[in-house]
């Protein structure tokens, strides 16, 4: 398992390194000054070649690579070019915003996803399962924005339930949980149907072998044999999945972000995209590539400790 | 009787936590006490030399003073703020009194003449390199005559100096001795204020929270609390006022009609005549732009009002030029109108009377998509064929910058909007021939319009610098480059819990908002 464990860790930093270099590779491509961009249209053209210096881009990309992954290597991921304010300490501002998001909606989806996926393989055939089933494709198949606005129409505008807009009070766990539950319903549909499937999938494959068939046959109740048995081995793949989740939902919160206006990283990169922030978009690249990442090892490292068989794929 | 199971504590948990009584969902203005407003983006930067934008303006308001401010109504004009007496004296000699019992925060003592001297002064500092240092270009120096007074004195005449610098956020004081301590230039974080309400928190994508100040001595204003909340999304903000989470926000045009025919539960709507501009604009080192008899035919081709029912929903009235309504300048009417016949002529003359292939770059904005949709079918209609190009704000606003790339090069037709401050000279500037490949991306260069913009700058008869500005709205129509498209209109969306005070523009100042 420490082999395992270690080669595994080796290759994740390697996957956020390449990340890097592929992030600054395409920065060098986008169109645009972001000179002209962020300082508008009363800069001097002193000012703009002093900004270009302070942002580094009157050097080779190359050396702008070399630059960033030394200062990364200190913990300085450099200075938000707007605000002069540490583009580590606004990241870090951003991020519990972001990851409370994709912990709820993860977090919900798993809590109902899964459960569903086992009841549909336990009654495979059903009425019951077939109705799992359509909810489930149908909850994929809703596009997440249009749950977000007409969540917002209904739950906040409508019944006024919820809250439109924010993150709730700092200091206000009530209300932040509050403000959550639109977005998180918006990010998590989609999965609970997905982890629906997935399980059902799993199960049933499981449900079908040997040592199952053995446990049945000594009598031991199907409510054990299900939960004991069954879903410790058709989980596996889901863990792997819900590890993926983590960094598509880090994706998916940009949109939850902007349409319920509440602060985080994804919405931080994409302004900082949209003004050619650069200093900002890397540091915050980096810090969800890096999570992202740590998210995959860990599921990966859950699998294996599940099922030592995983350890002899890498 | 066991007490309650585990499945009956969750099943109260939840019905509290969707409980709608347990948590409020009012504004919090309808207890009086706090205003809750929406800006379009967060706070970069409050220094009054280097702020970014309207975000930065409507809190500096706030939390500085200035000598004068704008009035709000319909009509631009300016009363007096930090100063007791404001008078010019000369054309170049404007002298100031400031009222008494002004004082800065964090010690920093009384708001004093030298304080509006550092304050005027460091604006035109080469060594600073202020971004706003234009509105302030025509300053020589300010004297202090006492702790309370003293003279702004100028180069030369320079009129916009009332509508522009003394005004809005280049004519904001700061403490000289604060802001010296922290290096001569601040962020975020003011060394020292004085206005009305003092920034108390800044949470970045959250809020900015202003708090009334104790110390004011004036008029109180009626909020104790000010949250100004950062929500880019029109629509999202829309929302949000129906919902009754916010008090005031900016609507988009497209939402006007719905909102004017049917308004919010609880909420009122005002319509404000922008002072923007937004105009199309032609490339005349492009071929085949290059040719008098093209751009002229693409003015004449193109139905301004069919192009602003696309993008505007009929909200907005069609321009006459760049000079908003209400200014000194503004024009009357077109020299040019729509005809579609003249049009195909004059291409006929230019040897393209089998039309041509053409872009048109905008930025991807709604309102500029539909109007490049509408110009696009326009243009069809006399053989002219466009692809719009979209772009990203990071991509267009350095499309016709030379110093950017070769993407000037490319430019063919471009629609464009420019923001605008209640003086001509704002929306000149950037039309001059030393603009060219800077701002002036159609390159249209004409000797007298850029005379007559320094001319009408330091021009103290209002009726001659009227004329000079119609003008020069003249040249850059008969120079085929553009075709003026609207000013557009501001959808302001309130609660009905408040009063808004409002520029004409619909900008607002949050300190003079009530409760209605």
């Amino acid at each position: 398992m420490l082999t395992y464990t270690l080669k595994r860790a080796g290759l994740a930093v390697i996957i956020t390194a390449i990340s890097l270099m592929l992030l600054i590779s395409m920065i060098q491509l986008i169109p645009g000054d972001p000179a002209a961009v962020l300082l508008g249209p009363l800069a001097s053209p002193e000012m703009r070649e002093m900004f270009r210096q302070q942002m580094g881009l009157d050097q080779p990309a190359v050396i702008q690579i070399v630059r960033f992954f030394g200062r990364v290597l200190t913990g300085d991921l450099g200075t938000d070019v707007l605000t002069n304010r540490s583009v580590l300490v606004t990241v870090m501002e951003q991020l519990p915003f972001t990851l409370a998001l994709v912990a709820a909606s993860i977090g919900w989806s798993a809590l109902l996803g899964i459960p569903l996926g086992c009841f549909a393989a336990i009654y495979r055939g059903s009425l019951a399962d077939r109705i799992v089933g359509i909810l489930s494709v149908s909850s994929i198949a809703l596009p997440a924005f249009v749950v977000a606005v007409y969540g917002l129409l209904l739950f906040s505008v409508r019944l006024g339930w919820f809250p439109t807009i924010g993150a709730g009070d700092s200091g206000a766990p009530l209300d932040q949980l509050h403000h959550l539950v639109l977005p998180s319903l918006a990010v998590g549909l989609g999965w609970v149907g997905y982890l629906a499937r997935m399980v059902r999938a799993s199960m049933l494959e499981v449900l079908t072998e040997n040592h199952i068939r053995m446990a049945r046959a000594f009598g031991l109740p199907e409510r054990t044999i299900t939960y004991r048995y069954a879903l410790k081995i058709a989980i596996i793949p889901t863990v792997v999945v819900l590890g993926m989740g983590v960094g598509n939902m880090i994706s998916s919160a940009v949109f939850a972000e902007i349409v319920f206006a509440r602060p985080g990283v994804g919405k931080l990169i994409f302004d900082a995209i949209s003004t050619r922030n650069y200093p900002v978009v890397m540091g915050a690249v980096m810090i969800t590539t890096g999570f992202y990442v740590l998210c995959t090892l860990a599921a990966d490292l859950i699998a294996a400790g599940l099922d030592p068989r995983v350890r002899s794929t890498l | 009787m066991s007490g309650l199971s585990r499945r009956q504590i969750l099943a109260a948990m939840a019905a509290a936590g969707f409980s709608p009584a347990f948590y409020s969902r009012a504004a919090l203005s309808a207890d009086g006490k706090t205003l809750k407003v929406r800006s379009y983006a967060d706070i970069q930067n409050l220094d009054p030399a280097f702020r970014k934008g309207a975000p930065e303006d409507d809190i500096m308001r706030n939390i500085f003073v200035g000598l004068a401010d704008m009035t709000p109504g319909d009509v631009w004009k300016w009363k007096l703020d930090a100063a007791s007496r404001l008078e010019q004296t000369d054309p170049t000699h404007i002298e100031f009194t400031l009222m008494d019992g002004l004082v800065w925060t964090d010690g920093h003592g009384a708001v004093t003449a030298d304080d509006v001297k550092f304050s005027f002064e460091r604006m035109i500092d080469p060594k600073l390199d202020a971004v706003y240092k234009g509105d302030w270009e025509a300053l020589d120096h300010v004297e202090v005559k006492d702790e309370k007074s003293g003279t702004i004195v100028l180069k030369a005449p320079f009129p916009p100096l009332w509508n522009v610098g003394l005004v809005f956020g280049s004519g904001r004081i700061v403490s000289r001795k604060a802001v010296e301590a922290v290096g001569g230039k601040f962020d975020t974080k003011p060394p020292a204020q004085c206005g009305r309400y003092l920034l108390k928190e800044w949470q970045p994508k959250q809020r900015v929270v202003l708090a009334r100040n104790p110390d004011w001595k004036g008029e109180a204003p009626q909020f104790d609390e000010i949250h100004v909340i950062p929500i880019e999304d029109e629509k999202t903000a829309e929302l949000a006022l129906e919902a009754g989470d916010i008090d005031y926000t900016w609507i988009a045009p497209s939402s006007i009609p719905r909102f004017k025919q049917t308004p919010p539960k609880g909420g009122k709507i005002a319509v404000k005549p922008s002072l923007a501009y937004v105009w199309l604009g032609m490339n005349v080192e492009a071929p085949p732009f290059d040719k008098l008899e093209v751009r002229r035919a693409v003015q004449q081709a193109i139905d301004v009002p069919s192009v602003l029912d696309a993008a505007y929903f009929g909200a907005a009235e069609p321009a006459t030029g760049i000079i908003a309504p209400g200014l000194i300048g503004h024009r009357e009417k077109n020299i040019y109108g729509y005809n579609p016949d003249a049009a195909r002529e004059l291409l006929n003359k230019a040897g393209l009377a089998s039309g041509f292939e053409c872009t048109i770059d905008i930025l991807n904005k709604t309102e500029q998509v539909s109007a490049a949709q509408a110009v696009q079918a326009n243009l069809s209609e006399v053989g002219i064929t466009a692809t719009i190009q979209q772009h990203d704000s990071g991509t267009f606003w350095s499309l016709g910058d030379q110093k950017s790339g070769d993407a000037w090069k490319k430019i063919q037709i471009i629609i464009n909007r420019f923001s605008m401050q209640p003086d001509p000279s704002f929306a000149t500037d950037w039309f001059t021939p030393e603009q060219i490949g800077v701002w002036n991306w159609e390159r249209w260069n004409s000797p007298e319009f850029g005379e007559l913009n320094k001319q009408a700058k330091v021009e103290q008869d209002e009726k001659k610098r009227n004329d000079m500005y119609v003008r020069m709205q003249d040249l850059m129509e008969e120079g085929g480059a553009y075709v003026f498209l609207t000013h557009g209109v501001t959808g302001i969306g309130y609660s009905d819990t408040i009063t808004p005070a409002l520029l004409p523009h619909g900008g607002p100042i949050f300190h003079a908002f009530k409760s209605a």
